[in-house]
Order: structure tokens, then sequence, then C-alpha cells
């Protein structure tokens, strides 16, 4: 097993398998006590699906009405079934309905009143009615919104400059003023600050400086100063850097190598590190990763709403 | 769903252990057989056919991991119905009905930490109450659970509710940021690089007072000094000391007089300190991030300034010009590369060459020119290229920052 030499490329088919069977696995441990963001799952695996070129492999009407399901009289949607709503769970939903050209389903005006009320009055956004903030749910907050061309109901320049008050002497962003750099916290400002077309508000040179500093002799990035690298950074960074224009000053080949040795090539899905066990967060960020990086046999991913180009062009440009 | 006897019994026995040991510090999934022998041997608290499956003593909790799934559905499918049943009858004031949510929703996150809905429903019936004790509770559930998923999300977010609702009713709240900064230190020295453990430390900053934020900076410095790969703990310093300068900037609003002499004397003896950490622990990337902050605060705060400045009067510092002659005496020291020992002198010459090229690139927005051009003649450049190999983007921007163009749009 670890001595397969000479990888042959990404293992299209056995990914597609993997991420079929989870879909149908509910009894293990790991199955179990993800079901409370089981939402976030199925955009997970279904994304992956549509970049793989197989989300017809998928019965869209079971997928649709569960999603529906999961919605609760506020607007928002919880993680599964029967869950409290959360904006985490609500861009999930309205992602994967998009996957499906399915987004006039929804009650538009219900889901903007539920995003739109979780803004503070410095800007910021809660996660839900408990009032933790984090400029994830600006992301959050504000992609959803786009994908509904409804940005006009949240006080966009307010919701700017608070992500802008996150942003450290290194560049980076926190989730919270003063909060220590992230990849994962970038992706958000970044891409937040991308929709709304503020990205002459990040310094492109410095921050991309950080995001490169993530780049480790394995080729693999990390999300943070001395941290091992994985996969999901490969996301995070990567998606960060194409926004801010700075993508080509990482090492490609190198990423993609380590991504490539991340696959289970005999029982499909992608893990953090090579030799760990896979799962769907991490077969999705592998794969996406690969998007970016233009990887054949690959559809292209659009770095700031995290969704397939084709589907991003059908919303805005024939919608 | 419906509710089978077996599994009943076993929520009801959890639920039972943990009404009658409010002390229980730690939970532990045991495999069965291991977990057989210790009821056997030490006979801990017994009870019929369950026996086996749970075990408590000395107020550890021990659950057999062959029934945790069975647990977990359990508790999920009685929290659901209670949680229906209180929703059905809201407004009649069950005590019973809320007592059922605490109980199984208690049961719910001991099994799922990130099981936001259950975590929902506690909040929900604490704040109705409004008791201090319950909300101190809710503290101390959620710190069981940190001690066995340090990570979890749903509990650190639990916990700074709790600390807000509470801030406004007790007279405790300097007492509690002070437990809560202990807790994080413990939790961190387990759980290493733990972003949400030391996010939630730095959030604790904005409540402390002047006093508090040198006390924090005083006891936070041995940890860190012990745990240089820990770029969060240097972070979270980075943040009191922001806090220090900026609780001063606010005092001074109407005499700007720039920074005081403590302040002045606060970051020089952090660079100190940082220094003799660099050259005791060759090679760490965090040590050398923390130092990029530190000068860059020095000169954009202090040696930028151009009223004179107390420290520089009383000559403790010397000037910029001094400041950035040290700084280049310290870079050239760490590019030794000796034969022996390869690896870590090679890592701290990068980092090193790496700082100087960073300090070259944020100085001109903060008007050190002088610097620019002491880099210049110090061929910055061919540094980048000696000690940087194959990292691409550096020498890029050395190449850059040499002819003179800046990169970027
Ligand atoms: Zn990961």
């Amino acid at each position: 097993m670890e001595m397969e030499m000479g990888n042959s490329g990404l293992a299209v088919e056995k990914h597609v398998q993997y991420i079929l069977s989870v879909e149908k696995r509910k009894d293990d441990f790991v199955s179990v006590v993800m079901e409370h963001l089981r939402l976030n799952g199925a955009y997970w695996g279904l994304t992956t699906l549509d970049l793989l070129g197989k989300i017809h492999a998928v019965d869209v009407d079971e997928v649709v009405s569960w999603i529906m399901a999961c919605q609760h009289e506020s607007g928002g949607f919880g993680g599964n079934i029967g869950h409290d709503p959360h904006i985490l769970y609500t861009l999930s939903a309205v992602q994967v309905l998009a996957l499906f050209d399915k987004i006039h389903i929804l009650d538009i005006d219900k889901v903007t009143n539920y995003i739109t009320k979780l803004q503070n009055e410095d800007g910021s956004f809660s996660g839900d009615m408990w009032g933790e903030v984090d400029t994830r749910f600006s992301y959050i907050a504000i992609c959803c919104l786009s994908l509904l061309h409804r940005l006009d109901s949240i006080n966009v320049e307010k919701a700017v400059d608070y992500i802008v008050s996150c942003k450290n002497m290194d560049g980076g962003f926190g989730c919270t003023p003063g909060g220590e750099s992230h990849a994962g916290q970038i992706f958000c400002c970044v891409g937040a600050l991308a929709i709304t077309g503020s990205l002459d508000k990040v310094d492109k040179d410095l921050l991309g400086w950080w995001l490169c500093e993530r780049q480790v002799k394995s080729g693999g990035l990390n999300g943070r100063p001395e941290k091992l690298p994985d996969v999901c950074y490969s996301w995070w960074v990567l998606s960060s850097l194409i926004m801010i224009d700075r993508v080509h000053w990482i090492d490609k080949e190198k990423l993609i190598k380590f991504i490539l040795d991340c696959q289970d090539t005999e029982n499909g899905g992608i893990s953090d590190r090579p030799d760990d066990a896979v799962d769907v967060f991490h077969t999705y960020f592998g794969v996406a990763g690969l998007s970016l990086l233009e990887y054949p046999g690959v559809k292209p991913i659009d770095p700031a709403y995290a969704l397939p180009t084709d589907v991003v062009n059908r919303i805005f440009f024939n919608g | 769903m419906e509710a089978d006897g077996a599994a009943v019994l076993l929520l009801r026995r959890l639920n039972s252990i943990l009404d009658s040991d409010p002390l229980i510090d730690e939970v532990g999934f045991v495999h069965p057989t291991q977990l057989a022998s210790l009821v056997g041997s030490q006979g801990g608290s017994l009870a019929g056919d369950v026996d086996c499956k749970l075990y408590c003593r000395d107020h550890k909790l021990g659950i057999s991991t062959d029934v945790v799934v069975t647990l977990y559905r359990e508790a999920k499918r009685a929290f659901f119905e209670a949680k229906k049943k209180y929703e059905a009858e809201e407004g009649t004031d069950s005590e019973e009905m809320e007592d059922d949510l605490i109980r199984f929703s208690r049961a719910v996150v001991l099994l799922s930490s990130d099981f936001g809905t259950a975590w929902n429903s506690r909040k929900m019936i604490v704040s109705k109450k409004g008791l201090l004790t319950m909300f101190m509770n809710e503290l101390q559930l959620s710190e069981l659970i940190l001690s066995y998923v340090p990570k979890s999300d749903q509990a650190w977010s639990h916990r700074r509710w709790a600390i807000k609702m509470i801030s406004g009713k007790s007279q405790t709240l300097q007492e509690i940021l002070r437990k809560e900064s202990e807790l994080v230190e413990k939790i961190a020295e387990r759980s290493k690089m733990n972003y949400r453990a030391w996010n939630h430390r730095g959030w604790l900053v904005s409540f402390m007072t002047r006093e508090q934020v040198l006390t924090e900076l005083n006891k936070s410095k041995s940890w860190a000094g012990l745990h240089v790969a820990d770029n969060s703990s240097f972070h979270y310093r980075r943040r009191l000391l922001m806090r220090y300068l900026k609780n001063s900037c606010h005092e001074n609003e109407k005499l700007p007089q720039g920074p005081s002499k403590e302040e002045c004397h606060l970051w020089k003896e952090e660079l100190n300190w940082n220094e003799s950490l660099l050259k005791k622990y060759i090679g760490r990337e965090a040590l050398w991030l923390h130092r990029r902050f530190l000068s860059l605060c020095w000169i954009r705060h202090f040696s930028a300034c151009h009223s004179p400045l107390p420290c520089f009067s009383e000559n403790v510092t010397g000037g910029p010009d001094h400041f950035l002659d040290q700084e280049l005496n310290l870079v050239t020291s760490c590019l030794v590369v000796p034969d022996n020992n390869f690896d870590d002198f090679e890592a701290q010459a990068t980092h090193s060459a790496t700082y100087t090229l960073w300090l070259a690139k944020q100085l001109p927005r903060t008007g050190g020119v002088e610097f620019a051009e002491k880099l210049r003649e110090n061929n910055i450049c061919s540094l980048v290229h000696k000690f940087c190999p194959n990292i691409s983007f550096l020498e890029m921007i050395a190449d850059a920052n040499q002819s003179g163009t800046q990169g970027g749009n």
C-alpha cells in the first residue's frame, strides 16, 4: 500500500463511489456525531460530485425535499430536520439548491429576512439568535444574499467596515477585531470583500506573503504558523491567493502532488494528510483545491462563492 | 422513534450518575473489557444490568465504547421529545418539563459536543430562569466537555454566552476572567495550538482593566517561553500589548504626547525577551513572527514619533537609527550556519533573512526611508537568494525591492 510509487492521478471514480457511500451510511459513530451538520455534509459531498461531473448520480427530488424539510419557520435552515436554524446551514442549503438550479423554490423574502435580522449595529453578523459574532458569519450572510440577489437588504458598507476592523498587522484576518489570523477566516473575509467589490481594502502584497508562508516543504499548506499541512487549507489559502491575484507566488506542482498523496486510491476519499483516514470534508477541499489548480478533469470552481463556475454564471448571467 | 428498554435504562443511569455527582471532572470512553475490569475490581457504583457499561468513581465517569451510539441515540430521542413537549406547552411554566430538557440536553452534548440545538435549549431555559447558579453550572458543564473535546466550537461559544449573561448580573466578573484565563492555559497545555481556546482567552481581553492586562502579560510570559512554537500564545500577548497601547491612546486623546515611559519600557522588555528566546530556540517561526510585530509597532508608535520620547531622552533605547542598527546586528548574527546542527540553523537563517525583507517592505509606509537604504547597502537581495532558496515568492519580492519597483497593483 505505502509503496505505491508513480501516482496515477486523481481517482475520480473511487471518490464518486466514496461520496455516494457516505450518503447512505448512517450507523457508525462518525456519521452519528455528524448528523447535526448533515446539511454542511450534503454541500461538501454534492459539490464534489458536481466538480467531478457526477452530480446526476443523486436523486435531485429526494435531496431537495430533504433540504426544504430542514427549513425553520424563521426562514433559516437547521443542520438536519428538527434542528435549530443557523446561518452556517442556511448558506449550505442555498448553495445545494443552486447546484440543482432550484433556488427559485425558496421563499426568497423569508430567507433574506432571517439573514438580515442577524446583522448587528456595528455591521457584524451573529450566527443565530444567541449572538455569537464571527467574520465567518459575515461571509455567509454576504455570499448567501448575493446568491439570492438581495445584497441590498443589509448595510453592506458597515459589513465591510467590520471585516476591515478584523485585519491584523500581518495582513491576515481573525474572527473578531484583534483575533489571530487564520487561513479559514482569511478566506471568509477576502471572499466577502470580493463579493462586495471591496478588495481594495486588502493589503495584497502583505496578505499574499502571509498566505504563501503557509506552504511547507512537502508542498502542502498549513492554516497557521508552525502547524502541519492539511488538505483543507489547499482551498482556503489558494482561493484567497486567487482572489487577491497572488497565486503565482506558490509552488502549484508541489501542492498538486501533496493533495494527490492524500487520496485513498483503494476505497476513495481524501484525508487531511497522507495516510490519515479520509472524510467528506477533506475530500471536498482536496477536489476543490485541484479545481483551483486547473487540474484536468475537474470543473472550475469560483473562489469566492465556493460553487462551480457554471453554477455561479447561471445565477448571475442567465438568471 | 420508539424508545428501546435497555437504552432507556442506560440513559436513566447516566442521568442519575450525573445528578448524584456534580463534581465529575473527567469523562472517558473506555473499551468494554477494560470497563468491566474497572467495575469488577473496584466496585464503583452498581445498578443492575447496565453495571458494566457506565462507571463512576473519584469524579471520573467512564462510558463503555460499545454503548456510546445507543446512548447517544436515546439521549437525542428523549431530548427532541422533551423539546417538542416544552414548545407545545410554552407559557405553562412546568418545572418538570424544564428539568427534562436540561437533563436530556446535558446527555446529548456530553456525547456530541457540537450539537448546537441541545446547547440552545439550555440557553433558553437558563436565561429564562436567570439564576446565577444555573449560569455557573453551564460554565462547569462546558468545562467538563472541553476537558475531552478541547476544540469544541459550541462549548467555547456557550461559555462566552454564559459570561456575557453573568457580566451584567454579578460582582464576580473579574474573578471569572481570572479563572477563564487559567482554564485556557490548562487546556492549551494538553491541546497544542488550539485556535478556539486561545481565541476565547483573547476575547476576554476586552473586559480587562489596565492592571489586569499587565497581570496577564506577566502571567502568560512563562507559558509562552516554554511553548515557543505556539503562535496563538504569542498572538495573545500581541493582543494584550495592543490593548495596553490603545487604552492609553484613548486616555491621551486630548494630549497627543505619544506613548508613555511605561509603554516604551514594556515594549523594550518584550523585544529583549524575544531576542533571548530567538537565540535559545533556533529556527522557530512563531518567534520571528512575534518580532515582526514588535519591531513594526516599535517603529510606528515609538521611534517614528517626532516629539522627543521620554525613554529616548533617558537614553534607554536610543533613536530609530539605533534601533535599526541593532536589528541588523541581530539578523547578521542569525545568518551563521555552523556545520553541525544544520537544519535548525538553516531555518534560523531563512527566518532571519525573511524578517529583514519583511521589515524593508513594511517600512517605506511608515517613513523609514533610511532603513530601506541601509538594507540596500547590506544587499538584502542576495541574502534572500542565499538563505531562502526555493522560496520563489520571497526571491521575487526581493528582486522587485532591489530594482525599486514595488510589486502589486
Ligand atoms: Zn483539515
